[in-house]
């Protein structure tokens, strides 16, 4: 029904808000097409980014928090935000549009869980995060390896199991020996893991769900911007 | 047995009250007066950062004078009795399983199963030469002579503990002797005269549950069946924290080694003291386990296991003495361990491969174990495959808000009333549905506790079935307008299961829609790994599934496909087998030659690491809709709901778009 209708005539805020009703529903056609709909018009790729994209995925991010939507509904969401982002991001780059910040991401060492980080990954990029995915298994020297390469804001580790959690601290006593700790907000998650043992090995924090994840990087990383709130 | 349950008391508390206050009953026929001793408990001594507490005895407030009495007249072996201790610190307290009130439900019936009993121990009786002045060989060399001629057996050899009751043996029998006979080489047992009677015992050490069967080795009976809980479990409660404990504690594996063997013998003499034997009498076991219990019970430090690549220390079979890790038997008893198969799946299933025999049949059967990890096995004739997926333990009651072990008091049935969306549930430990609708008046003792892992996936699949949530596993807005049970607090909801009147704890107990989403996340789990290993076998549809372990024998299996747990079936192809594990091992005793056959199955088997196959995000995701999002369940046409639209967010979007279209 949707490839019928003539978005042209819509007024701005309306194609805003259907950016962020198309994404809620996973709809990665319909989002391209507000996309290019609202380039056109006189908003900047960033302002498409925010106000449309970003704003959409919040709103699927706190649903996902209260249990209204799923893992199957975020990752449609997710894919929808990406079809919209393939648009944008040469744009964004293109205008010098501020960054939301870059994230690397992975499972630690010894565990092969990958659907829950993952999960993470894409609501990071929901969010407007560059997040370069280490995928599993990764070991001390990928991860400092990449952190030399992209030099991201947020490293952000997972662990299934209490038997591979322990890693995270390894990976952080690394960190800190090559005097990267201060450079980076370090987020742990994982089934096992809860508060104390975040603070334990010295990560900024730990992030229940993909949701929090989010909300904890953004909260950080304007501490750490000095642009709290 | 660690309940698991833990909480803050005042200081001074009686110990059994603050015990009871947690829900934990103990045993006490004297009501608190210190005469009685039903109420011993055990209190740890020292660190343990699962719970994050250090325990001490001298926590408990010093022995009264009763209660040293009552040491004196019966030793209470460290023990102390839980009426006469005041709480004065933190404490960590076991409770005997002979302490408990009410035991733990355990399904343990061994099923008859037609077999041909050959075990690898035999009896034989002798009579032997006896010495002459004139004769200078030993009494040994003159029983091997007897042996050959009389039984045509050569080349034995005598076990070095047996040997020294030889010559006794001979003498009290008059040289007439019954030798009993490990697979035709080793002499294990030496009994004067004419006996008869061979005994094994086949045990499967689950990680919550250990069972042992004690068989007559003669006649294939199973004489007694014993079980009790795991006492590893104090120190941790998943497999994975005990892996923990093994790596972080130097005294870890010890400790966890030193208990596990305790219960094994504590079950070998309460089986045979069942019919009047002594645990002298058992000279054959086999045992199965997942590898975890494998490699603790051998005293081999499991932390490989815990991380990937999941390193096996061994995965061949192993005959060993039982005295070798611990266990008082026979001196010269023997103990068979079946093989492994990976480092996730271990003697266990390969109990359950023999047991279930799928690679004997023409048509697909799927086999699952249920548990924090549940193996699957699949396949025919042709070819099988093995998995194990990661279920997590809700299905144990974990993660769920008002979960629990299957106890009494659990919610193990549930059904819902599609058009008032009422409830009936069944409760363990009393035998009748509970209608509350019905008014019916019920005792005080089966006022419900929590829902445990059968209740759950029934309570779910009922849910989905009267329309309280939908496919998505998400609450319909329109259920609370048709029950007062479906309640939405803001935008999360949640059903009330059991009113306060009928619950234990006076507060309603309650689904919510995390826990819906908790046993989405698990079946998940479990469904994607058998499509992965359909995949694998190249089959779109199976002939058969098995519901093994304890956990399968309390699921229904119409909830369980509802739910999506498990693959579309014809229903009554959906059997709970119980403890397949255990009468693989069973059967493994009784028939020496299954112990090869074990060998080559578990060598045959292709392992699938499904967390690593590219499409296991995509199958698991698909997974989480009840019953799934794609996948066609014919044999269940009929009984599922129409699917109930979502409005909100997309009637916004349309109004949007209708509000164009009449512009145009």
């Amino acid at each position: 029904m949707s490839d019928e209708i003539d978005i042209t005539k819509l007024e701005t805020p309306e194609i805003l808000e259907l950016i962020q009703d198309d994404l809620y529903d996973g709809l990665a056609d319909e989002t391209v097409l507000s996309v290019n709909e609202l380039l056109k018009r006189d908003l900047t790729p960033y302002d498409v980014l925010t106000k449309g994209l970003v704003a959409g995925m919040e709103i699927v991010g706190s649903d996902f928090r209260d249990g209204i939507l799923f893992v199957p509904e975020v990752l449609m969401a997710a894919k929808a935000m990406k079809a919209g982002m393939k648009i944008l991001r040469p744009l964004l780059i293109e205008t010098g549009a501020p960054q939301m910040g870059t994230l690397v991401i992975g499972t630690v060492k010894g565990d092969i869980h990958d659907i829950g980080k993952n999960l993470v990954a894409m609501m990071m990029e929901g969010a407007g995060f560059n997040v370069i995915n280490l995928g599993i298994n990764t070991d001390v020297d990928a991860f400092l390896e990449a952190i030399r390469e992209h030099n991201p804001d947020i490293v952000g580790m997972s662990a299934m199991l209490t038997t591979t959690m322990p890693y995270m601290g390894v990976v952080i006593e690394a960190l800190k020996e090559q005097n990267l700790r201060d450079q980076v907000i370090v987020l742990v998650g994982g089934a096992p893991l809860n508060d104390a043992f975040a603070e334990e090995i010295g990560a900024d924090a730990y992030c229940r769900d993909a949701a929090v994840g989010v909300e904890t990087a953004k909260k950080l990383l304007a501490i750490k911007r000095g642009q709290p709130n | 047995m660690p309940s698991g349950r833990k909480g803050r008391v005042l200081k001074g508390t009686n110990l059994l009250q603050a015990a009871q206050d947690l829900g934990v009953e103990l045993e006490s026929i004297c009501g608190g007066r210190q005469t009685c001793g039903k109420c011993q408990i055990i209190v740890e001594d020292g660190n343990f950062p699962k719970h994050g507490i250090a325990s001490h005895p001298n926590h408990l407030s010093p022995q009264s004078a009763l209660e040293l009495e009552y040491n004196q007249e019966h030793e209470l072996d460290g023990r102390r009795l839980a009426c006469a201790a005041e709480v004065l610190g933190d404490v960590l307290i076991t409770v005997p399983e002979e302490s408990q009130a009410h035991k733990q439900v355990i399904a343990k019936a061994a099923t008859q199963r037609i077999i041909e009993v050959d075990p690898a121990v035999r009896q034989v009786y002798v009579e032997v030469q006896p010495p002459t002045l004139g004769d200078p060989r030993g009494d040994w060399e003159r029983l091997t002579t007897a042996l050959e001629t009389q039984w045509g057996l050569t080349g034995l050899t005598i076990d070095t503990k047996t040997l020294p009751a030889l010559q006794s043996a001979l003498r009290e029998g008059d040289f007439n002797l019954t030798v009993t006979i490990w697979q035709e080489t080793e002499v294990l047992r030496l009994q004067p005269g004419y006996k008869e009677g061979l005994y094994g015992l086949a045990i499967d050490v689950g990680s919550t549950t250990v069972v042992a069967h004690l068989c007559d080795l003669r006649t294939g009976e199973v004489l007694s069946t014993q079980s009790a809980m795991n006492p590893q479990v104090r120190f941790g409660e998943d497999l994975m924290s005990r892996v923990s404990y093994a790596n972080s504690d130097p005294q870890g594996l010890a400790r966890m080694n030193r208990v596990i063997i305790q219960t094994l013998n504590e079950l070998a003499d309460k089986a045979a003291a069942d019919v009047n034997l002594t645990s002298q009498d058992i000279t054959d076991v086999v045992i199965v386990g997942n590898t975890v219990m494998h490699h603790i019970l051998l005293g081999i430090n499991p932390t490989q296991l815990g991380v990937a690549p999941f390193a096996l220390a061994t995965y061949s079979p192993l005959d060993i003495k039982a005295r070798d890790i611990g266990m008082n038997l026979n001196p010269a008893s023997r103990v068979h361990i079946l093989p492994l198969i990976a480092g996730h799946v271990g003697a266990d299933n390969v109990g359950v491969m023999l047991a279930e025999s799928p690679q004997d049949q023409e048509q697909i059967s799927l086999i699952v174990d249920i548990g924090t990890n549940a193996e699957i096995i699949l396949g025919d004739r042709k070819q099988v495959l093995v998995a194990s997926s990661p279920t997590g333990p809700a299905f144990e009651g974990a993660q769920i808000t008002h979960g629990q072990r299957a106890a009494p008091g659990a919610i193990e049935r549930v059904r819902i009333n599609p058009d008032t969306l009422e409830p009936r549930f069944r409760v363990i430990g009393y035998r009748d549905w509970i209608d509350p609708q019905a008014g019916d008046s019920i005792p005080i003792t089966v006022k419900a506790t929590g829902i445990c892992g059968s209740g759950i996936i029934e309570a779910v699949a009922e849910m989905f079935l009267a329309g309280i949530i939908n496919s998505k596993g998400h609450f319909a807005p329109s259920a609370a307008d048709r029950s007062r049970r479906v309640q939405f607090n803001g935008p999360t909801a949640e059903y009330v299961l059991v009113d306060e009147q009928l619950s234990a704890s006076g507060s309603p107990i309650v689904i919510t829609q995390n826990d819906v989403r908790a046993i989405q996340l698990a079946k998940a789990a479990l469904y994607a790994g058998s499509k992965l290993l359909m995949d694998h076998r190249g089959v779109d549809h199976i002939s058969r599934v098995v519901l093994a372990g304890a956990f399968g024998t309390f699921i229904n299996p119409f909830h369980a496909m509802v739910l999506g747990l498990i693959p579309d079936c014809e229903l009554e192809n959906v059997n709970a087998v119980g403890n397949a594990a255990g009468d693989g091992a069973r059967l493994a005793l009784l028939n020496h030659h299954l112990r090869l056959k074990a060998a080559q199955l578990a060598r045959s088997a292709n392992y699938v690491e499904t967390p690593l196959e590219t499409s296991f995000q995509e199958e698991f995701v698909a997974a989480l809709n009840i019953p799934h999002a794609s996948h066609p369940f014919p044999h269940l046409a009929g009984s599922l709901p129409e699917e109930v639209p979502e409005e909100s967010k997309r009637e916004r979007r349309n109004r949007i778009r209708m509000k164009y279209k009449t512009t145009d």
